[in-house]
């Protein structure tokens, strides 16, 4: 459906938000929320389209969206996996449990793996402390997971009988690249040691295909440093940039 | 009795279907609102809730009433905001709340907007509470339809709307003014105070925000008295509290305990350690307070006995630690959670959060240097109290009460040889 017929669509519910507050700007977060429901994700013309309604910039919309870790802006998995790494999951054996996603999926946090399926986070303390580890799939809980658990779940998710329904996908995630070891950085620094760098691709904002992605401390992912360390590097990816485009034109 | 689970907001859960506008109502449910509005005034509601001197339960433990009373007495709108942003790690009272007795946490909004005069009331719903959203929707539906909501209630000629209004993922908007700016869609960024929401909060209206387990008890408090709730606790903590379990004991989950009851009975109620293990320490008021060790087990658990500990009592999150945990691990995984829900207004609570986070994950790496260690000690007189709001507040205090405890776990982290110079 194009964005103008879903807006059309969508509009009384809207309407209807906004009469509810004494102040229109107050359903900014109703009406994002109702997008993503029917999008998958806050696309840019919804934070426009919302903008207009609440007679704000498209600007202060996707400042405002931007603070919030449950808004994405950008395409996600039917099945966006977040995974409690709390403090009283983590001394009850979450690490593994993390470990085993990453594994079995074979993507890291706030990827999206290619097949489209699955978005992975580990997301912070999620209020079920007393059924370790537990997580949220389309925000929908699970508790008390463990590796078997797990294996079923993503059996159950790929074979369609997963009792949650999946997220709506109008539009296809991008695809995860990786920076191997020792790629050139832009501020003339290696990524010596970095193990692999990986795109983050959903939290919007990093990882896009611009081709220069943010990272946060990679010198910490066991990598030799000497004297002071660098905490932020920026890289360039122009192999893997090469590489996304070989496999898009494909 | 201390030492003994009592339930009072607890009762019936997991015996009988509450989310049942029915059983809700077979168990006594909406009588106390309809006697409050048929037969009392919003002074009579106030001074119950200040003679029993319930204190707010979302982890400032401010004595309610006097919160109320700061509103001004001039005719501008004012609002009641429940809130149930609950995300501080360890706490799951208002998530249980919300899901198993809506019903009790919607009579509690409705009493305490009656106390304080408003004709509007909101409730802020964690965004990852979607199923919670639902059920709360439903009650709340069940309940307009059934005259306990809307206009012109039994009669009487007061007016109350209560608008249901759900997060995205930020626990800062569990902050009260944090809170009010993002349900008037801004960033859930705190505001600087003063003024206080009592005089300038939601829409610049006087606003009342509370917790969820405050407003509810609310509800035993007019069926039974203020007097009963005074009667238990200890001097200045008075009634109940739901504390959540969780950790190393071996049955985690919610218990309502009357406060006062010991740590040491806590992790009894929690079903005690497990078998071979031995105990190394609680953190009692969630991911922003202080561990707690050995030699305070006895002290009463409320609000003055935790803070005499050096700690709090905060939400009530009691988490407990024995002998297996990797203490440099847990204070880095508690300040990668502050470093990471910093809302980024203030520079010593974003940097200082930041930093800290790179220092410990260095430690988690083997590689701590030692002069970190000292750094560590004393980077709380640079972060504490500084910033607009409590999470800045909360960045070291977990960390610095291990650190000094547990020295050895964090010196068997430095780095062996030094690489380069």
């Amino acid at each position: 459906m194009p964005f103008v017929a879903l807006l059309e669509r969508l509009r009384p519910q809207c309407e209807a938000i906004i009469a509810q507050y004494e102040d229109p700007r107050s359903a900014l977060l109703p009406i994002m929320h109702l997008f993503q429901e029917h999008e998958g994700f806050v696309s840019p013309e919804a934070m426009r389209a919302g903008a207009s309604m609440l007679d704000v910039t498209p600007a202060v919309v996707e400042s405002t969206v931007s603070f919030y870790t449950l808004f994405f802006r950008r395409p996600v998995g039917k099945y966006v996996l977040q995974v409690c790494r709390g403090l009283s999951c983590s001394i009850n054996g979450a690490d593994e449990i993390m470990a085993h996603f990453r594994e079995r999926l074979g993507v890291g946090p706030l990827q999206t793996t290619d097949d489209g399926l699955f978005s992975y986070e580990e997301v912070e303390c999620l209020a079920a402390c007393d059924r370790p580890t537990c997580m949220q799939v389309n925000l929908e809980f699970a508790y008390d997971l463990t590796p078997a658990a797990i294996d079923d779940m993503i059996a159950a998710m790929r074979g369609g009988t997963y009792p949650v329904a999946p997220m709506a996908q109008t539009q296809t995630p991008g695809k995860t690249w990786r920076v191997g070891q020792d790629g050139e950085v832009s501020t003339g620094h290696k990524t010596k040691g970095a193990l692999e760098v990986e795109s983050p691709n959903n939290a919007g904002g990093l990882g896009d295909k611009s081709g220069v992605i943010m990272l946060d401390r990679i010198v910490l992912r066991d990598a030799e440093f000497r004297g002071r360390t660098r905490e932020r590097v920026v890289i360039e990816p122009p192999g893997a940039m090469r590489e996304l485009a070989n496999e898009e034109a494909r | 009795m201390a030492g003994a689970v009592t339930k009072v907001l607890t009762a019936g859960i997991g015996e009988a279907n509450l989310r049942d506008l029915d059983v809700y109502r077979q168990r006594g449910g909406y009588k106390q609102w309809e006697r409050a509005v048929r037969e009392l005034k919003p002074a009579d509601v106030l001074a119950l809730c200040d003679t029993s001197g319930l204190r707010g339960r979302g982890g400032a433990g401010f004595p309610t009433g006097k919160k109320w009373s700061f509103l001004p007495g001039n005719d501008k709108p004012r609002y009641l905001v429940c809130n149930c942003d609950e995300a501080e790690p360890g706490t799951f009272k208002d998530h249980m709340l919300l899901e198993e007795t809506p019903h009790l946490v919607l009579e509690g909004i409705l009493l305490g907007s009656y106390g304080i005069g408003a004709h509007h009331a909101y409730i802020y719903i964690r965004g990852e509470f979607k199923r919670g959203y639902a059920i709360f929707m439903e009650a709340l539906e069940a309940a307009r339809k059934a005259g306990y909501v809307g206009k012109n209630l039994f009669g009487s000629g007061y007016d109350l709307e209560v608008t249901v209004h759900r997060g995205a993922g930020a626990y800062i908007c569990g902050e009260e003014t944090g809170l009010l700016n993002s349900l008037e869609g801004k960033r859930g960024e705190p505001r600087l105070k003063p003024p206080f929401p009592a005089v300038a909060g939601l829409y610049g209206m006087p606003t009342v925000v509370n917790n969820v387990e405050t407003l509810a008890y609310l509800v035993p408090i007019l069926e039974k008295g203020a007097e009963w709730f005074a009667s238990v606790g200890t001097e200045r903590s008075k009634g109940y509290k739901i504390v959540s379990i969780s950790g190393h004991v071996q049955k985690p989950g919610n218990y309502e305990v009357a406060l006062g009851t010991t740590a040491r009975e806590l992790i009894e109620i929690g079903g005690g350690l497990r078998p071979g293990r031995t105990f190394m320490a609680v953190q009692p008021g969630g991911g922003s307070s202080a561990c707690i060790f050995e030699e305070h087990l006895d002290f009463p658990y409320d609000y003055e006995s935790m803070t005499k500990a050096g700690s709090m009592l905060g939400s009530g999150a009691f988490v407990v630690f024995d002998d297996t945990t990797d203490f440099v691990k847990a204070a880095h995984n508690l300040v990668r959670f502050f470093a990471h829900e910093s809302c980024g207004q203030c520079t010593p609570c974003r940097e200082g959060g930041h930093w800290l986070e790179i220092v410990l994950e260095r430690f988690v790496h083997d590689r701590g240097l030692m002069s970190d260690l000292e750094m560590m000690k004393r980077v709380s007189s640079t972060i504490t109290g500084l910033n607009l709001c409590a999470l800045g507040d909360s960045i070291e205090p977990f960390l610095k009460s291990v650190l000094l405890r547990f020295p050895g776990q964090f010196e068997n982290r430095v780095m062996k040889e030094t690489v380069g110079a």
